[in-house]
């Protein structure tokens, strides 16, 4: 498969999967070439450039919400749209959205919020403290 | 767009208010949470890289823009928490190892990004105009393929966007022709073409979508 600018763009923004990030590291180790390429392209990133997936990933454009996630989790959608929010999930790989689904299969799964640990807990107790100080 | 309830939220909190701050992160805790797992495997750093987010997060909301979307933004800090956690991680496990079997040391292939504030404050400015303009096209379009119910259309035109796809390899994914990806492909470029100018943007801001068969 080629190794599109996209694709390096899609790399640098962690959109790609396990396998995928492996193979461009791979390929990079290898040509220095690829290497230039995606130097340059963070370059015009930190310069302002950006792509138009750069700007549909970090705005989520085509992620379906916490409620369409949790009808798609009960099969409740119609079909179109369930094997939509599959391909979102399965082949773009939308770790927001994974995420989001985890969340709510869990939540589903216990009934209830997460129990907090001791650490989350006391990181609330002091965050709260610095929060209250902001003005 | 962030709901009403979202923007009171974040009113309350930059006033200071600390049981605002913890209903955030009630919120969003575990969603970032799983966030981080699906790439970090253990789940004290996650739970870490969860509270670098939200630590970042409260630090900088007297500039959080209130036309974000909470859960965007917090998704865009813990993808750079994880990402530099990863790379840092590789780093660490290739100075204390041999080169591979190619004998290429590992870590050649990590560059930093790291930039000076006042190319960071520029590139911001000039982005901003030009972010909003293709944001808005790009809505039009996805929300005129989930209207029509054109997912088919929806899902080519996210593999070469979000994936960097070429038309062939896209065609693959889907099962469908290759000259049926390219025609999904134009239509959509043409679209964005027509938003942008009728928007009055100048032609060498998105040079891709005025040159019509650049990317053909």
């Amino acid at each position: 498969m080629t190794i599109t600018n996209a694709l390096l763009d899609a790399y640098i923004d962690d959109q790609l999967n396990e396998q995928e990030i492996n193979r461009i590291e791979k390929a990079l180790r290898d040509s220095p070439e690829l290497q230039k390429r995606l130097e340059t392209i963070i370059k015009d990133r930190d310069q302002g450039e950006h792509s138009v997936g750069a700007i549909w990933r970090r705005e989520h454009l085509s992620c379906p919400n916490r409620e369409e996630l949790s009808s798609y989790g009960c099969s409740a959608l119609d079909k179109k749209r369930m094997d939509y929010i599959k391909f979102h999930l399965e082949m773009i790989g939308c770790k927001a959205c994974q995420a989001n689904l985890d969340d709510l299969t869990s939540l589903n799964a216990s009934g209830k919020e997460k129990k907090l640990s001791d650490k989350q807990k006391l990181f609330i107790k002091n965050s709260k403290i610095i929060a209250s100080r902001k003005e | 767009m962030p709901n009403q309830e979202e923007q009171l939220l974040i009113g309350r909190i930059k006033e200071g208010n600390g049981d605002s701050w913890e209903q955030l992160i009630t919120r969003y805790e575990n969603r970032l949470y799983y966030y981080a797992a699906k790439r970090v495997n253990n789940q004290e750093t996650c739970e870490d890289l969860v509270q670098e987010t939200f630590l970042a997060f409260l630090s900088n909301i007297k500039t959080f823009n209130p036309d974000k979307k909470i859960q965007n933004y917090l998704f865009g800090i813990i993808k750079n928490k994880v990402v530099d956690f990863i790379r840092r991680k590789k780093a660490v496990t290739i100075n204390s190892a041999p080169a591979d079997s190619s004998g290429n040391p590992n870590d050649s292939v990590f560059i930093d990004s790291a930039q000076g504030a006042s190319t960071w404050y520029r590139g911001e400015e000039k982005k901003t105009l030009e972010n909003e303009a293709l944001l808005n096209g790009l809505s039009l379009l996805i929300n005129h393929y989930i209207s029509k119910n054109e997912y088919n259309k929806l899902m080519a035109i996210e593999l070469i966007f979000v994936l960097g796809l070429s038309n062939l390899e896209t065609a693959g994914k889907l099962g469908i022709k290759n000259t049926e990806v390219a025609s999904i492909f134009h239509w959509a470029k043409n679209f964005i073409h027509d938003y942008l100018q009728n928007s009055g943007l100048s032609s060498d801001i998105f040079p891709q979508f005025y040159e019509k068969d650049l990317l053909l």
